[in-house]
């Protein structure tokens, strides 16, 4: 089973990618985007039969692939 | 095999011919590829082969000459220094964040393969005009990989040029040249020595990176190509090649290693056949072993140019061993064939000899042309009206010019004191970094000045040495040898043709009358698209030595109250080509007068005047002079709110350029012992004025420190971010 | 009082030969070279962990190495007592590990920077109690991702600790936007834990301390550590 999750900075921090995108955007003349966010896409393969996924998921993102103090995840 | 077929991979019919003749059957796919890969002009050097035979390659100081992956010179006690330039223009074209980052990644391994330690690494970087469309994009993205990739392997960047012009609108360059050191009795080179051994593959997995990438390298660009010529761009990983440095490095310092060759462009193909050839021997590859990202067909594992791979020879012995440390660094590594004494190239796949080629057939059979070129046309000595031009309008052209400004928005975005041992930061007049746990350093200059090249491509190219050199002497460090890159546009064109021949001939004479020789380079042609040609482009990189750090001198004002001197020929405007481009606007190239001849007596008067005041305590700091004259020299020297007060009889002769120009800072006290040994060497001084704090005072005109410094400083990102 | 130290090296660090001349050459002592999957670091008085790009950064700066074996000798050293200092990368994993508390972001402009640049002694600690408190001091930085960040109530209570250990500042010690080079929250440039044991800088001492360094200002932080 492919698992997709998708991790961000946090609302409330300063996120400079996406500010320059979203300037860069209204400067092409699309002034209607607004609030653009970066993240980044991590996927990975998981056996199909595995106890407890959502449980494994949390564990992973927790021990490793999110930092909590400016990052949160959601798995798509 | 169908000549459409032969075509695409770049050969002419006649180059096949001679391929069929030898080997008398039908070559394979696979041995199409080889041929393809190993013929073209960035592999066997067709065109320009018979030039660059005539340059100057050994002296007393040469341990290794071209024909290596790196040249290597002898800096006494134990001591070497290995070097080399070499271009990835077309892939940062292209993609410029990875074609520039990968274009590092290159020449570092060329050097850590001959056993060097990387300790520098300087970027020649070329653009088309800002108005452009695309050039601030491609600014921006090719100093992004240069700094991406260097700045993660963590080898210092400590100079190298940015200049723009419009002849690089569709074609811009990036030239990186490396510096390494390596004690002299553990270098090593590609050739192997024991029947046997086995040949071992090292580093990332093979993808399909930059299939025909090497023949991309010497095609003419048609504009609506970029998309289908996107696929075959390398991506570059400096983390892998970090950890490929230290494992190659270690297992090269515990002597398990024969010989190592890096699977550059062409890959597997041409470091394969490199191997066979520098050690007359054969290969035997099995190309099931090869270890792959994705399923590969085995023409195109050869022609893959995965980066961060490298090829090596190793006893059976040491096998274990090897492993081991491999694993250490988490590095990829197997056994993928052997050494032979066949003296062909066998590569098999699938319990299949897909290619069996004789080696010779492949490198001494390689065609090697004698193309017709033209000289330069004679020049009328024509005047020009110079009446409109004054102090502060000409200062205003240099203050707004983007190729006179302080590059800083560029080398803030390099690192360039990791490894501890930078003396001088880049946008200096070179680079110097310390060689570790010694007192010995060496400074590196790269320098190109296309425009006397297009104008008088021998003379401008000698002219072009000479400020190299300068810019090293001028910190009290011996110019020692060169490396070039030849960029070029295509040399089909025989006005083209000629610009190559001749500058090369310029290389060499001033070469030759200074004793640097040239130990290693890169050729790259065709750098054009539809009609548009580069301005002829052979960069110079100079590598300068002085075996005492403490004795090197600064390029800027100390203190105030020093006098500043300057010693060089003045040139007239109508013969100061930079002059005439960016302050009258000249740009047809007809419109020109020829070039000064170069005068390499005066030059190096002018070297021994100045290193035997630097030896004798004279001199407190000096910079060379080159465009923009007097005047940019002096705005470079600016540090710590030190400015000057000079004066000049005609105000012109600040911005014009020179010849063995060099400003000269002294202490007052010294002055007089300074004219005496001006005397006894007849060197004629010139008077300028003194070192002052905030001081931007031209005869009588007080100008404004703050505004004109801070122009000088930000023209450069107002430039690219606006 | 003569230090004895070690450096840590994980795949990716660049920066630990730099540390190690910087430890030997001033301490006087040879440092232990310590490999990331290391199961032991001898007992000692400050262990470095050095700049560079461990693991590529490719996840986030210093969160792979934060993972390494050897950091759990790295948190009983420092639990006991001993020095640690992170420097660029090395504060980076620092916060990964928890050993520092807030985190390191992107550069507020998107680029690598690197220049000398100026700090300035905030709150008092092992590390900068040998320098004055006017003292301007001229620092490289080269790092992409040095915006410290940290959440409303974590910056207060570093505050309230006096854990800031030194502010970005220009050459006449103002702290402002301009100086900020990076946009770190209240000009953060290093921090250090409650118990001031252990420290994170992003700019690199290591590389302004010999004759030939654009400043000798590097020194003053072992000079403290040693006095």
């Amino acid at each position: 089973m492919r698992v997709k999750i998708l991790v961000r900075l946090k609302k409330q921090i300063l996120e400079p990618q996406g500010k320059n995108i979203e300037e860069c955007l209204n400067n092409l003349g699309f002034s209607e985007c607004g609030n653009v966010r970066q993240g980044k896409l991590i996927e990975l393969d998981l056996p199909e039969d595995i106890k407890d996924k959502s449980t494994y998921i949390k564990d992973i993102c927790g021990k490793l692939l999110v930092n909590d103090i400016i990052e949160e995840y959601e798995v798509l | 095999m169908n000549n459409d077929l032969i075509k695409q991979h770049g050969l002419t019919l006649e180059e096949y011919g001679v391929i069929n003749d030898y080997l008398k059957r039908e070559l394979t796919i696979e041995e199409l590829g080889i041929f393809s890969a190993m013929w073209n002009e960035h592999c066997c050097y067709k065109t320009s082969k018979k030039w660059l035979k005539k340059l100057p390659t050994t002296n007393d100081i040469v341990i290794q000459g071209p024909g290596e992956n790196a040249g290597v010179i002898d800096i006494e006690d134990n001591d070497a220094i290995a070097f080399k330039i070499e271009s990835h223009n077309h892939p940062s074209y292209i993609e410029p964040f990875n074609g520039s980052a990968t274009g590092v990644g290159g020449i570092l391994r060329d050097i850590f393969t001959m056993g060097a330690r990387p300790i520098a690494t300087l970027n020649s970087i070329r653009f088309g005009e800002l108005s452009n469309f695309k050039t601030k994009y491609l600014v921006n993205a090719v100093v992004k990989g240069i700094g991406h990739y260097g700045n993660c392997i963590g080898i210092p960047n400590i100079g190298g040029e940015c200049e723009f012009d419009s002849s690089y609108n569709y074609n811009n360059l990036v030239n990186a040249m490396a510096i390494g050191h390596v004690q002299k009795d553990a270098i090593f080179y590609s050739k192997p020595k024991t029947l046997g051994a086995l040949i071992v593959y090292i580093g990332s997995k093979t993808g399909k990176d930059g299939i025909h990438g090497a023949s991309m390298a010497s095609d003419v660009f048609s504009e609506d190509d970029e998309d289908s010529k996107r696929p075959s761009v390398q991506v570059g990983d400096p983390f892998m090649e970090k950890l490929l440095m230290e494992g190659c490095l270690e297992l090269m310092d515990a002597k398990l290693i024969e010989s190592m060759q890096d699977m550059g462009a062409a890959g597997i193909t041409s470091s394969s056949v490199e191997m066979a050839s520098k050690g007359n021997l054969g290969v035997e590859i099995n190309l099931d072993k090869i270890p792959l990202r994705e399923p590969l067909s085995a023409y195109e594992i050869l022609l893959s140019e995965s980066q961060e791979r490298m090829l090596a020879v190793i006893l059976e012995e040491n096998n274990e061993k090897v492993k081991n440390i491999l694993k250490k660094w988490q590095i990829d590594y197997e056994v993928i064939g052997k050494i032979t004494d066949t003296k062909r190239v066998i590569f098999q796949s699938k319990d299949k000899i897909v290619v069996d080629l004789p080696v010779d057939i492949i490198v001494d059979s390689a065609p090697e042309y004698d193309r017709p070129f033209n000289l330069p046309l004679k020049r009328k000595d024509k005047e020009f009206d110079l009446s409109k031009l004054n102090l502060e309008k000409c200062l205003n052209n240099i203050l707004k010019n983007i190729n006179y400004s302080h590059k800083s928005w560029v080398f803030d975005q390099y690192d360039s004191t990791v490894m501890g041992n930078t003396i001088n930061e880049p946008g200096l007049s070179s680079g110097i970094v310390k060689i570790h746990n010694s007192s010995k350093a060496i400074g590196a200059t790269t320098d190109c000045n296309p425009l006397y090249i297009r104008i008088n491509p021998e003379k401008g190219m000698c002219l072009t040495v000479c400020e190299s050199y300068r810019n090293l002497i001028a910190s009290n460090l011996k110019p020692m040898a060169i490396t070039n890159n030849l960029n070029f546009a295509s040399p089909l064109d025989q006005n083209i043709m000629g610009e190559l021949v001749l500058s090369i001939n310029g290389l060499k004479e001033t070469a030759l009358y200074f004793d640097t020789p040239i130990v290693s380079g890169n050729v790259s042609l065709y750098n054009q698209t539809n009609d548009e040609p580069i301005k002829p482009t052979p960069v110079i990189g100079c590598v300068g030595y002085n075996s005492n750090y403490k004795k090197i001198i600064s390029n800027s004002f100390q203190k105030k109250d020093q006098q500043i001197l300057m010693i060089g020929n003045i040139l007239s405007p109508k013969n100061s080509p930079y002059f005439l481009q960016d302050q009258l606007g000249l740009t047809e190239i007809s419109a020109f007068n020829d070039i000064c001849d170069p005068d390499f007596e005066l030059e190096k008067k002018h070297k021994n005047f100045l290193f035997d005041s630097f030896d004798d305590n004279l001199i407190e700091s000096c910079n060379d002079i080159s465009k923009g004259g007097i005047m940019h020299s002096l705005i470079k020297m600016i540090k710590n709110e030190l400015g000057f007060s000079i004066k000049i009889e005609n105000e012109l002769d600040l911005f014009v350029e020179c010849t063995a120009g060099y400003i000269v800072v002294i202490s007052t006290d010294n002055y007089q012992k300074l004219l005496d040994k001006a005397e006894s060497l007849e060197v004629n001084i010139r008077n300028l004025g003194m070192v002052t704090t905030k001081g931007f005072e031209i005869n009588q005109s007080k100008l404004n420190f703050n505004s004109i410094y801070d122009k000088y400083l930000n023209t450069f990102s107002d430039k690219i971010n606006n | 009082m003569p230090l004895s130290s070690a450096v840590i090296t994980f795949p990716g660090s660049n920066c630990d030969r730099d540390a190690q001349t910087y430890l030997e050459l001033i301490t006087g002592q040879v440092p232990h070279k310590i490999w990331h999957n290391d199961q032991i670091i001898p007992k000692v008085d400050i262990i470095i962990i050095p700049g560079g790009f461990s693991f590529g950064d490719y996840l986030r700066s210093g969160a792979m190495a934060s993972k390494s074996p050897i950091i759990k000798e790295v948190l009983k050293h420092s639990e006991r007592g001993g020095y640690v200092l992170g420097i660029c990368n090395g504060f980076q994993i620092l916060t990964e590990i928890g050993l520092l508390s807030g985190a390191l972001n992107r550069n507020v402009k998107l680029k690598f920077i690197a220049k000398n640049c100026h700090i300035k002694k905030n709150n008092e600690n092992f590390f900068n109690k040998k320098i004055q408190n006017d003292k301007i001091l001229s620092i490289p930085v080269a790092h992409n991702e040095g915006s410290y960040y940290n959440s409303e109530e974590g910056l207060k209570s570093l505050e309230d600790n006096e854990q800031v250990a030194f502010l970005y500042c220009d050459k006449d010690g103002n702290s402002n936007n301009e100086s900020n080079i990076n946009g770190s929250l209240n000009h953060i440039a290093g921090i250090t834990n409650k118990e001031k044991n252990v420290l994170g800088l992003m700019p690199h001492p290591e590389r302004a301390f010999q004759d030939f360094h654009q400043s000798q200002d590097g020194q003053l932080i072992l000079e403290s550590l040693i006095s």
